[in-house]
């Protein structure tokens, strides 16, 4: 009989590297007609981090999106950068850029500021625009700023900066200091179905409610949530590389190492927390890894809310819930 | 902004409207399918609003990879080059005795060999450099590298590897990490197999599991899990006649990766450029070099660009994996739901190197406890090394394994105090302000509010 049950999981995480010096560095620049060029030693590996980076740098610089080309990966060419790793790219390699394009925004404000007869600090970039705060309407395109920058006073409008997560170190014996700079939190919820006289859990339903500080992009925040609810779904139920005797690999291909397919992936309700961390670039904190971490632990629990089992061993294969129910059944006989 | 077209507009201009699958067209080249700009395909008004922050832009990448524009290292192709295959080892552990690649080296096609003893620093590693780049003398694992073949093919290299004679001298093999940790076999020479571990230490956990109205003891544990990106590690490296090497390299940090390849091959950074192309898929996986100082090597042998594609064999046996955990959870709660003691022993599966250990531990360790305030908690956590496939940096650090036993268990607190969940879980959360296991003042805290939006959206109370 197919048996449903719910269950949650909430969880912690947190962005970059364990007290060690994780730095990104970064180099904005920006053209005389108003768009920018962005320099980033990060790596795209599919999840979208170049469009994030290029709308923090936009941001900054108050132009859109596809105002900013990104150049990425190329020791020749590239500053350092610690690299795709620890959640870092959005919260540590940002706030690298945000530092750069205000470098580069500083010095559109410095040329501009005679121009309006305000202060460098009494001006903003907006909507295309460096404009005089409260007063949008005495403002100059920031195309024609950039050229007078560049052209007219001969400064132009580039900056180089670097950022790295301030921690402290921990005490060996006790471990107590401040590995991290910032965390996301999250809450997972899974409906399974199980079969309690095959063993076979279905999941039915996955909400998921994350924390990233601000999104800098909802579409891809969602994306990578979904993605890593998969590899959750593959963690909890299906996957598992097995060892000979000898020590050898038993299963390394895609035909005997069993991962979700389309068809396995339940559906997915996504939302995210409304949060702003200011230690983050635009209030940015981070949300890659995260998503894979509570899905587990909800299945799990939604196992034991439906069949009264409880999986203490991934992955919860239907032989190993089916053993689990087979005892708990021979010991109320 | 541009209007959404049409599907015959859209394979009229990326010319995409022939589908015979005659033998014609199946052969015909990609430059059959030009891709002239303008192209009347969907672009989003997001990607030109101001501000740019919160718009759901779509990627700058997107449109290439659809349109197979998008040049993953599979697609690069050099003139004159070749290909190379890695010989994996036939033990888990065992001393080499001797490598003879002489019939490989005379084999029609083939150009070059390479072998660990002829890179000036054999050993490289993200925090102890304890891994070879080809094992030299001795093997560790099943995915130690012995040996590399460069030739004309694929076919042809592997084929070559079959002609490769190592003589192995067995050694002892301990695959269980609770056998590993009594030292009695040794992975790695006179040091104990115990390679990394962490201690967090807060308030007093024997007096509080004491005085606490329940104790909760399990034991938890998790499997090995490989990251399965789509595209498998690849790489291309030329060694050019200035003596300077570019790498072409689906790894995640090219930082790192350069720094790894001028300290293996003993030259200059500035003699080294490294170029990341665009991953096919990283999840931890990429983080650490592979084979690329291999290639470079053999290129520089050969005076060719020299390409490396894992499969997906390779993939699993000899890039890293993700560490199995065993967890001793011991946990004292009040009968209100309040937590006020929690006691942790964990015992990592390191695999034969140290790789991303290090960070696993430690992050696992932090987050052992979960998003709870814990007065008394006290966490030890082990790693050590057997001979089975390295584990390394995936997806999550060590968190989803021990989000897997914190949460678990406090669903069996919950059940057996007959609390529900959502509640137990909200009488301990971090708040702003709370203090994490290091003592770490927490802020932009939101567990609270995840767990209520995310039962409301899901109707946790409807029954």
């Amino acid at each position: 009989m197919k048996r449903t049950g719910k269950g949650m999981a909430c969880m912690w995480y947190p962005i970059g590297f364990t007290v060690m010096a994780n730095p990104s560095a970064a180099i904005v620049k920006v053209n005389t007609d108003g768009t920018a060029t962005l320099l980033t030693g990060t790596v795209e590996t599919g999840q979208g981090a170049l469009t994030v980076l290029g709308q923090i740098a936009a941001e900054t610089l108050g132009i859109g999106t596809d105002d900013v080309h990104v150049v990425s990966a190329d020791t020749d060419t590239t500053p350092m950068d610690t690299g795709a790793i620890a959640s870092r790219t959005t919260y540590v390699t940002g706030n690298a850029i945000v530092r750069a394009a205000e470098v580069a925004r500083q010095l559109l404000f410095e040329a501009a500021a005679p121009l309006l007869n305000v202060k460098p600090d009494q001006l903003e970039a907006r909507d295309r625009k460096i404009q005089v705060l409260g007063f949008p309407s005495r403002s100059l395109p920031i195309a024609n700023v950039a050229l007078y920058a560049e052209s007219t006073v001969g400064r132009p409008a580039l900056g180089s900066a670097s950022y790295n997560p301030p921690t402290v170190d921990m005490d060996p014996e006790t471990g107590q200091g401040k590995p991290f700079n910032t965390y996301v939190y999250a809450t997972q919820i899974a409906e399974v179905e199980v079969d309690d006289e095959t063993g076979e859990v279905e999941i039915k339903k996955i909400v998921a409610v994350h924390d990233c500080g601000q999104p800098i992009n909802p579409m891809l925040v969602e994306g990578q949530i979904e993605g890593g609810i998969s590899m959750g779904v593959g963690y909890a139920l299906q996957e598992e590389i097995l060892f000979d005797d000898t020590g050898k690999q038993i299963n390394p291909n895609l035909t005997n190492y069993i991962m979700p397919t389309a068809l396995d992936m339940p559906e997915i309700h996504v939302e995210l927390v409304d949060n702003y961390d200011p230690t983050g670039p635009h209030g940015a904190k981070g949300v890659g890894e995260p998503t894979a971490v509570p899905t587990a632990a909800a299945i799990m629990n939604a196992i034991f809310d439906a069949v009264g089992v409880r999986i203490t061993t991934l992955p919860a294969t239907a032989e190993r819930v089916m053993a689990a129910i087979n005892e708990k059944n021979a010991q109320s006989a | 902004m541009a209007t959404k077209p049409t599907k015959d507009v859209i394979d009229q201009k990326v010319g995409i409207q022939d589908t015979d699958n005659s033998l014609t067209g199946a052969l015909r080249v990609k430059e059959d399918h030009p891709v002239i700009y303008p192209l009347s395909l969907p672009e989003n008004d997001e990607r030109q609003a101001t501000p740019a922050v919160g718009q759901s832009a779509t990627r700058s990448d997107a449109r290439l990879h659809g349109l197979g524009q998008t040049q993953y290292i599979d697609d690069i192709k050099f003139p004159n080059m070749i290909y190379a295959k890695v010989l994996r080892s036939e033990r888990a552990h065992a001393k080499i005795v001797s490598i003879d690649v002489s019939e490989a080296e005379a084999m029609p096609g083939v150009y070059a060999t390479v072998t660990g003893k002829e890179f000036p620093t054999n050993s490289f590693g993200p925090t102890l450099q304890d891994q070879p780049v080809l094992a030299d003398t001795v093997v560790r694992h099943f995915g130690d590298g012995v040996a590399a073949v460069a030739a004309v093919s694929e076919q042809v290299a592997q084929e070559a590897l079959k002609k490769i004679k190592v003589v192995y001298e067995d050694l002892p093999v301990v695959l269980d990490p609770e056998e590993a940790f009594k030292d009695e076999i040794l992975i790695h020479g006179p040091k104990s197999n115990t390679y990394a571990s962490k201690v967090i230490k807060k308030g007093d956990v024997k007096k509080a599991l004491a005085k606490a109205d329940h104790v909760f003891t399990n034991r938890y544990k998790t499997q090995f899990v490989e990251h399965v990106p789509i595209e498998p590690h690849a790489s291309i490296a030329l060694w050019d006649g200035n003596g300077r090497v570019t790498l072409w390299s689906s790894l995640g940090r090219i930082t790192l990766g350069r720094e790894d390849i001028s300290r293996t091959l003993d030259i200059p950074q500035s003699k080294v450029r490294m170029i990341g192309t665009i991953v096919g898929g990283n999840f931890g996986g990429k983080n650490e070099i592979t084979n690329e100082p291999i290639l470079a090597l053999l290129s520089k042998k050969t005076g060719r660009p020299v390409k490396c594609t894992y499969t997906r064999g390779d993939e699993f046996v000899s890039s890293t994996i993700r560490h199995p955990f065993i967890m001793d959870y011991t946990t004292g709660i009040n009968n209100d739901g309040k937590i006020v003691a929690r006691k942790i022993r964990m015992l990592l599966d390191g695999g034969a190197y140290c790789s991303w250990t290090g960070t696993t531990i430690g992050k696992g360790s932090i987050l052992a406890a979960g998003p709870y305030n814990i007065d008394n908690l006290q966490v030890e956590s082990f790693a050590v090394y057997t001979n089975k496939t390295t584990t390394g940096a995936m997806r999550g650090f060590g968190a989803p394994q021990v989000c897997f036993a914190y949460e678990s268990q406090m669903d069996e607190m919950a059940h057996a105090l007959g609390i529900d969940p959502l509640t137990i879980r909200l009488k301990n959360t971090f708040r702003e302000g709370s203090l994490s296991p290091t003592s770490q003042t927490l802020h932009s805290v939101v567990v609270e509010e995840s767990l209520l939006q995310a039962s409301e959206a899901f109707g946790w109370n409807r029954g």
